[in-house]
């Protein structure tokens, strides 16, 4: 039963760890996109949605409120320090991205895990990555037809990986027990002390 | 006396777990006392350190409660995993780490890291990478770190469960130095380091429950055989378990030559790191692969499996193979961790991953599985998830799901690592009963009583060279009433 | 953070890290709003002759790390000189469609990318992490317990990096690399590395509180951080570039065109 105010000490921790796992991810997946760009169709932009998993899966491991904003921000700072192509631009949307995807277990009081709420946080990590290139890429200046394909596969991939991807990818890490000891302990444990 | 730590009807659950681990479990301790805590793995010592000096609950939400608890103002804690307690990247920024937290002044820093250093023994550089050090050198910087904090009463919970022989010795020669005036705590399986430290003994049963509490040379002498059942490592051991063991043929190989070793060289990152003149293997053969850590034990064994690239000859079986795939077939690896060879979500699952593979027919994967599961000793096991298993059994299903395919010679990293003694016999005894049927042992230990027991030859590596290949005599009944009379001197020496 | 490389010390070495960081963050929005494209390759000449003079690395290493930057800058400007829009047509091939004004917008997004990525490589390398945690809690009283969490988390990185190496070799071993499905392929790795990740962040956690590490700000530092001339060098050296480029893209452009939008 926590009464200390704010994340404790192991919660952060284990956030950053995580996040700078997927730090390493996020630098790699740079190349990766560079090389499925040419390819044309914004192919690219269905793998774009990796660029939003740290928030979710840290999220859906640790069920605190902040932890998404905490993991993005660690994450793409991690991918930022271990030299990342576009330098300084991915921490602020690791900014962006993180607070987005956070409004969006917060609109269920951080009281969902499921599917439905962490596919919502990867469309709203989208959307914070959306605003940051309309600032930074003039997208608005692509052909229409062209444009669209860009908002969908950005979404799809989005829903794909960050969403539906990490909800499978943190069951299976479930399975293993290891959640476990992340997870404040339940009313009913302190209860059966008294049995 | 004057207590400085106790708790009086301890609760404790673990959650997600039925029943609770401790039940109104009280225990004191007395300033300057020396405790050692007894017990099997998972009995709860670790948890009880931890609820003695606080951090359950403060830092670990583990349900518990208690009538009176009192925590020691001044207290330090060594961890057992020495990779899972710095926060810092180099030795000084460690120490100072814990310098910071109870606010010395920045202009003392310097002279108390390298007081710190001296008083642990460790003579490095104060800005040195903690990557570079040993296990041993490690646990001694765990330890300064804690010194720092200038405690009253030290904790110390299994130190060295995961350092070779000589780390041990080291780390429980600079506790003896540092540690005669202050109160300690101390839960460890390797006991023959501690016994002439410790002066009293409180020992726990599976459930968690104390089962004695004295002074240590008559717990000890009263107790053995629970001690010994429990699966310590108490003086003696081997001794014991050398009577204990089956009357066995001493062992003997075939001449049939399966690895053939000729100029064989091993790179990392395009160094040669292990460098083989010329060396053969039978079949049959039991190899302890012994050396200094970092003298390339392991490399000889990536070699041998192809994980790196390699130079000169290397047959096995009469044949130059080239890919992993290809040696996977005949040779079988066991890693140091078993959990990074899972891959699967059951006991079960995982021994029929190979199988499945080779596209065997369910009928043979049932009949298979079915009979390693009964030989390793994981029927009741069968549907856990592989990660939920305890030490021991995570080892037996490593190797098990290793050598399921039918592969007849078996390479294994160090696989009694971190063992208690108890499951170091089974898997010993499970490896021998395969290498009598005809399988072809490669093992790196530290442990010169497997290599006195177990090993039919050792190859000695040092510096990437393979400088020694010499037979073994094991040692049988035979010699035991030598042993006998050796280890029971030694045991009175030590309780003394 | 490229720990076993060794490189000459600077004077960007020596500025005050969050200093720094603030700087390049501010820059980092300036160029945000810079449309005159001379102005920018002015920008992107400023840092690069920073990065090559200045980092401290052998040419080698720095020309080694400016590839991909390179491959980004060809790719961002070719992908919107192809498919963006624009009324002055240059070439035309089904979907692809170059104009005058899609290829200048290209150029301007090639080059911002390129000062973005200069911008970061100059901080990443010249920057310990260690002392830019310090400094962060020191200068802009970032709480220490996230301070040190992402100082633990960067201890790990080479820890991590060599189990991710035992996996691939126990994967091969056992044959599960030979497996298809993206998503199977990933579980394999991301499950033992992150279980494995999580238990040791746990117990560091512990081990940290166990060293009485609390929240309480008034704590002391090992490594004082503070400021000195460097960070007046720095400033002035800053203000030096911004002021060039903006004066001789005015006066004196590559190009007679002032916005690109």
């Amino acid at each position: 039963m926590q009464t200390t105010k704010g994340l404790k000490l192991a919660d952060i921790l284990i956030t950053i760890v995580i996040s700078i796992v997927f730090g390493i991810v996020y630098k790699l997946w740079g190349p990766f996109y560079y090389f499925v760009k040419p390819f044309g169709f914004h192919l690219d932009q269905l793998i774009y949605g990796m660029w939003f998993i740290a928030a979710t899966v840290a999220f859906l491991i640790i069920r605190k409120p902040g932890i998404a904003l905490l993991a993005e921000i660690a994450a793409s700072s991690s991918e930022f320090v271990t030299g990342s192509e576009w330098g300084l631009e991915v921490l602020i949307y690791g900014v962006v991205q993180g607070l987005f995807a956070e409004l969006a277990f917060a609109a269920f009081r951080y009281k969902r895990f499921d599917v439905f709420v962490v596919s919502l946080a990867a469309i709203g990590s989208t959307i914070g990555s959306l605003i940051m290139d309309y600032y930074k890429g003039y997208i608005e200046a692509l052909a229409p037809w062209n444009l669209t394909l860009f908002f969908v596969a950005r979404f799809v991939g989005a829903i794909l990986i960050s969403g539906v991807f990490a909800s499978s990818l943190v069951k299976a890490l479930e399975a293993t027990g290891v959640t476990q000891m992340v997870r404040s302990a339940s009313k009913e444990d302190y209860d059966q002390l008294d049995r | 006396m004057e207590l400085v730590a106790f708790v009086d009807q301890l609760r404790l659950k673990f959650p997600g777990k039925e029943g609770l681990l401790f039940k109104d479990l009280s225990v004191s301790f007395s300033r300057g006392e020396k405790v050692l805590l007894l017990g099997p793995s998972g009995c709860g010592k670790s948890t009880l350190l931890q609820v003695l000096c606080g951090l359950i609950p403060h830092s670990v939400d583990i349900p518990m409660k208690a009538k009176h608890i009192q925590v020691p103002d001044n207290w330090g804690y060594v961890f057992q995993d020495p990779d899972s307690q710095f926060c810092m990247p180099f030795a000084d920024e460690e120490i100072a780490f814990a310098l910071e937290n109870i606010r010395v002044p920045r202009e003392q820093m310097d002279d108390r890291i390298c007081e710190l250093l001296q008083m642990v023994g460790l003579s490095i550089q104060p800005h040195t990478n903690i990557h570079e050090l040993s296990g041993g050198m490690k646990q001694r910087l765990a330890l300064a770190s804690v010194l720092a904090l200038e405690p009253d009463v030290l904790f110390l919970d299994e130190p060295t469960a995961m350092i070779d022989e000589e780390g041990t010795a080291e780390i429980w020669k600079t506790v003896k130095q540092i540690a005669h005036d202050k109160t300690v705590i101390v839960v460890e399986h390797k006991i023959e380091h501690v016994l002439d430290f410790v002066d009293r003994i409180i020992l726990f049963n599976e459930s968690g429950d104390m089962i004695a509490d004295g002074d240590a040379a008559s717990i000890f002498q009263t107790y053995k055989s629970v001690i010994a059942s429990q699966g310590i490592w108490y003086p003696g051991v081997w001794e014991d378990y050398r009577k204990k063991r089956r009357n066995e043929q001493p062992a003997s190989a075939s001449d049939h030559e399966i690895i053939y070793l000729k100029e064989m060289k091993g790179y990392r990152k395009k160094e040669a790191k292990i460098h083989i003149d010329q060396a053969s293997v039978c079949e049959g053969e039991w190899i302890a692969v012994t050396g200094k850590n970092g003298a390339g034990k392991s490399t000889l064994l990536h070699a041998l499996m192809k994980l790196i690239p390699t130079e000169g000859t290397y047959e096995l079986y009469g044949k130059q193979l080239q890919k992993t795939k290809q040696i996977a077939r005949h040779m079988a690896f066991v890693f140091q961790n078993p959990e990074f060879q899972f891959v699967t979500h059951s006991v079960w699952e995982e021994m029929a991953y190979s199988l499945r593979l080779e596209k065997r027919t369910e009928e043979e994967i049932s009949r298979k599985v079915e009979q390693l599961l009964a030989a390793f000793h994981l029927e009741k096991q069968r549907d856990q998830h592989p990660y939920q298993l305890s030490m021991g059994q995570k080892r037996r299903l490593s190797v098990a799901a290793s050598i399921i395919g039918g592969q007849k010679v078996f390479l294994l990293d160090e696989p009694t690592f971190g063992q208690d003694a108890k499951n170091t016999f089974a898997l010993l005894e499970l490896l021998e009963s395969y290498r009598e049927q005809g399988a072809t042992i490669m093992m790196v230990t530290h442990d010169e009583q497997i290599v006195q027991h177990f090993a039919t030859r050792r190859w000695t590596i040092a510096e990437g060279k393979l400088v020694h290949d010499e037979p073994i005599i094991r040692k049988t009944t035979a010699d035991e009433e030598l042993g006998k009379e050796d280890a029971s001197h030694e045991m009175e020496y030590k309780l003394s | 953070m490229r720990w076993n490389i060794s490189y000459r010390e600077t004077w960007l070495h020596r500025t005050n890290p969050s200093l720094k960081l603030l700087v390049m963050l501010a820059l980092f929005v300036a160029v945000l709003f810079v449309h005159n494209p001379n102005v920018l390759m002015n920008f992107s000449l400023g840092f690069l002759l920073l990065f090559f003079l200045y980092t401290g690395y052998p040419l080698k290493y720095l020309l080694l790390f400016f590839v991909p930057f390179f491959v980004i800058f060809v790719s961002t400007a070719s992908s919107m000189t192809m498919f963006g829009e624009g009324t002055t047509t240059w070439f035309q091939w089904g979907l692809v469609h170059v104009t005058k004004e899609s290829f200048l917008r290209g150029m301007h997004l090639g080059f911002r990318a390129l000062s973005f990525a200069l911008l970061g490589l100059l901080f990443s390398l010249t920057t310990r992490p260690v002392y830019l945690f310090y400094s962060l809690m020191q200068q802009l009283k970032l709480k220490p317990k996230y301070a040190y969490s992402f100082l633990a988390g960067i201890r790990l990185l080479p820890i991590m990096l060599e189990e991710f190496q035992t996996v691939r070799n126990a994967l091969k071993v056992r044959g599960a690399d030979a497996e298809r499905g993206l998503n199977t392929k990933l579980k394999r790795y991301a499950i033992p590395l992150l279980s494995q990740s999580i238990r040791r962040a746990q117990r560091i956690a512990v081990a940290m509180e166990a060293k009485r590490f609390s929240n309480q700000t008034n704590r002391t530092f090992y490594y004082q951080i503070g400021f000195s001339k460097y960070d007046v060098i720095f400033l002035l050296i800053i203000i030096g570039i911004t002021a060039l480029a903006c004066y001789t893209g005015i006066v004196l452009p590559y190009i007679p065109v002032t916005d690109v939008r």
